[in-house]
């Protein structure tokens, strides 16, 4: 019998942090080759107090953005628990992302993600599948600092 | 069809536009290395390929964050500056395997004029493999400056 998953529109889901971390943003100059970003070390023979203000100046690239949605949002649910989906058995891929860029993304900072279900519904492709639509909003450390929002879906397959 | 210059100024944009496309690639197995431990994820989806041809696909599958990765510089490239990118829609619609090339391309969809003589452009953009199978598609949407 399949599993009634409009049940869950409207849920919270737990709140996470991620930190955009130097390494994580250098591995990915290291694929994504992005000329206007240039991979940062702290052995760049800067004192210390530049080196501080260089990093804190430093942006990741827009295109580091989907990771950051990507990661934060895989540690707001369970995939049991919030989606009633065995992802040992099931089969599962994201949907749809969309995304609201309020201000750059900075190396270093740790962001914090909130989200929760906005829509669950049934498609009919090859086969039958559940959309489930997340809607969630990154803030940076001060109140109202608003860096992204918007919305990821997930397929599940039934 | 008239083209969109890369760093344009909004005067010279018109609905209709093509962005100029650009190819990448061929994609590269080793690439997937550093992205999976980026995304903390490592489904033998990405990274073994025994693994991916038993479950009846060609080879290991690229991870879609970094279709994405791709699909986001092609467009921020475009841009004055990359974060004056202002919001993205996309949607998944085939995978990318090692040794695929890609194509992302887009056109302009809808202007807005800004008090300061810039503004806003919204975009379709596209990403296709070598067979010109879509892998990804969506819009864009960004600031660009008057002159």
């Amino acid at each position: 019998m399949d599993v009634d998953r409009t049940i869950l529109i409207g849920r919270s889901l737990r709140s996470a942090t991620y930190t955009v971390t130097e390494v994580d943003v250098n591995d990915f100059l290291g694929v994504v080759d992005e000329p206007e970003f240039v991979a940062f070390s702290n052995d760049s023979g800067l004192g210390d107090a530049t080196a501080t203000a260089t990093e804190a100046a430093r942006l990741a690239p827009p295109s580091f953005a989907p990771f950051v949605a990507v990661l934060g949002l895989l540690k707001t649910f369970d995939w049991q628990e919030d989606f009633l989906f065995d992802y040992r058995t099931g089969t599962a891929m994201f949907g749809e992302q969309s995304i609201q860029f309020h201000r750059p993304l900075r190396v270093g900072e740790s962001v914090a993600i909130t989200a929760s279900i906005s829509d669950v519904y049934e498609k009919q492709g090859k086969s039958r599948f559940d959309v489930i639509e997340v809607a969630f909003e990154i803030t940076g450390g001060g109140e109202g600092d608003r860096l992204m929002s918007g919305q990821q879906s997930y397929i599940l397959f039934k | 069809m008239t083209e969109a210059v890369s760093k344009p100024f909004f005067e010279d944009l018109e609905v209709g536009m093509r962005l100029p496309t650009v190819e990448l690639g061929p994609m590269d197995r080793f690439d997937y290395i550093p992205i999976a431990l980026i995304l903390r994820d490592t489904n033998p989806l990405h990274l073994d390929r025994v693994y991916a041809q038993e479950r009846g696909l060609p080879d290991v599958v690229q991870q879609g964050p970094l279709n994405q990765a791709y699909l986001y510089r092609y467009f921020t490239a475009w841009l004055h500056d990359p974060w004056d990118l202002v919001a993205t829609k996309m949607r998944f619609a085939a995978n990318v395997f090692p040794g695929d090339v890609l194509e992302c391309g887009g056109e302009i969809l809808e202007l807005v004029e800004e008090s300061d003589g810039g503004g806003l452009v919204n975009c379709a953009v596209w990403q296709r493999n070598q067979d010109g199978q879509t892998i990804l598609k969506g819009e864009a949407k960004g600031r660009v400056p008057g002159r």
